[in-house]
């Protein structure tokens, strides 16, 4: 009988479909019997959506700028040797 | 064949607009990776010039055995890695602290942060905490998170992004997510207690 800590462990696993079938099993039973293991799961996957759509993506305008003229000035000088290449 | 595949050729055969749209379509992604990388908006802009620089030396050098966002994510995971080798060394471990931090993940569950909807939580005072909780984890345990749980690539992408195991991976994700669990567990109980002592006092 696995105890709340190692179930705890597999919620990673359990999460990125990196375990098997029977041992999927093992955790729904598990999270279906014991409503602390259950919450903290809920925390765990919540947490990860949390970090899915919380963290900005955000590029200021001016680093998209010089951005562009940086490449455009740089790219140039490397254009040929690329089709040389080629 | 993919989109980005087809602007890769045609930058190949002379096109540089296509090249501003790979741009375009990844600087975004990039620049966030670079930022939660090095912490530091300006080291993450050269990062991101120098990364794209490379991808455009390299372009001829894509195999396309991955996708295209794979591969440039390595080249900007790489070039951070390479600043911060030289610039900040102690930054750079593998086997890091989070391994002896014995209490990660084992904290009981708050109240607060169970039951409030995802879209409450993710307030802007919430993104704050987030942020927060990604920016104190170790380097790789940082870079191996945002890329599966941020960016949305899988265990196996990130293994070839960052050059690790798999089971490295699963390792660093694990202990990564569940230290940040704890962080925003810690946060929502403390608010959860005051929300009550509030409530008390009235």
């Amino acid at each position: 009988m696995k105890d709340c800590k190692e179930f705890c462990d597999k919620f990673s696993d359990y999460l990125d479909g990196e375990i098997c079938e029977s041992e999927c099993c093992l955790i729904e039973e598990h999270l279906k019997d014991c409503p602390p293991c259950d919450q903290l799961f809920h925390e765990f996957q919540t947490t990860v959506q949390m970090c899915k759509h919380g963290v900005s993506e955000e590029l200021p305008e001016t680093v998209r700028e010089r951005l562009r003229t940086f490449l455009r000035e740089h790219c140039k000088k490397e254009e040929l040797k690329i089709r040389e290449e080629c | 064949m993919d989109q980005d595949r087809e602007l890769v050729n045609r930058v190949i055969k002379g096109d540089y607009d296509a090249f501003e749209l790979l741009v375009e379509k990844h600087q975004g992604r990039i620049y966030r990776h670079l930022r939660k990388m090095v912490k530091d908006y300006n080291i993450a802009e050269d990062l991101l010039q120098e990364t794209f620089l490379s991808a455009y030396k390299g372009l001829n050098r894509f195999s396309g055995n991955s996708s295209f966002a794979t591969w440039l994510f390595r080249i900007a995971t790489n070039t951070a890695l390479m600043f911060l080798r030289k610039h900040r060394p102690d930054n750079v471990q593998y086997d890091d602290d989070l391994r002896t931090r014995a209490h990660v993940g084992h904290t009981p569950a708050s109240a607060e942060f169970a039951n409030t909807p995802l879209d409450l939580l993710l307030s802007d005072e919430g993104r704050r905490k987030i942020e927060q909780a990604i920016d104190e984890l170790p380097l790789m345990y940082r870079t191996v998170l945002m890329l599966r749980d941020v960016e949305g690539f899988s265990v196996r992408e990130v293994s070839k992004i960052t050059d690790s195991s798999v089971a490295a991976i699963k390792s660093r994700l694990h202990r990564a997510r569940h230290s940040v669990r704890d962080a925003l567990n810690s946060y929502y109980s403390e608010r959860d207690v005051y929300t009550h002592r509030g409530v008390t006092a009235k």
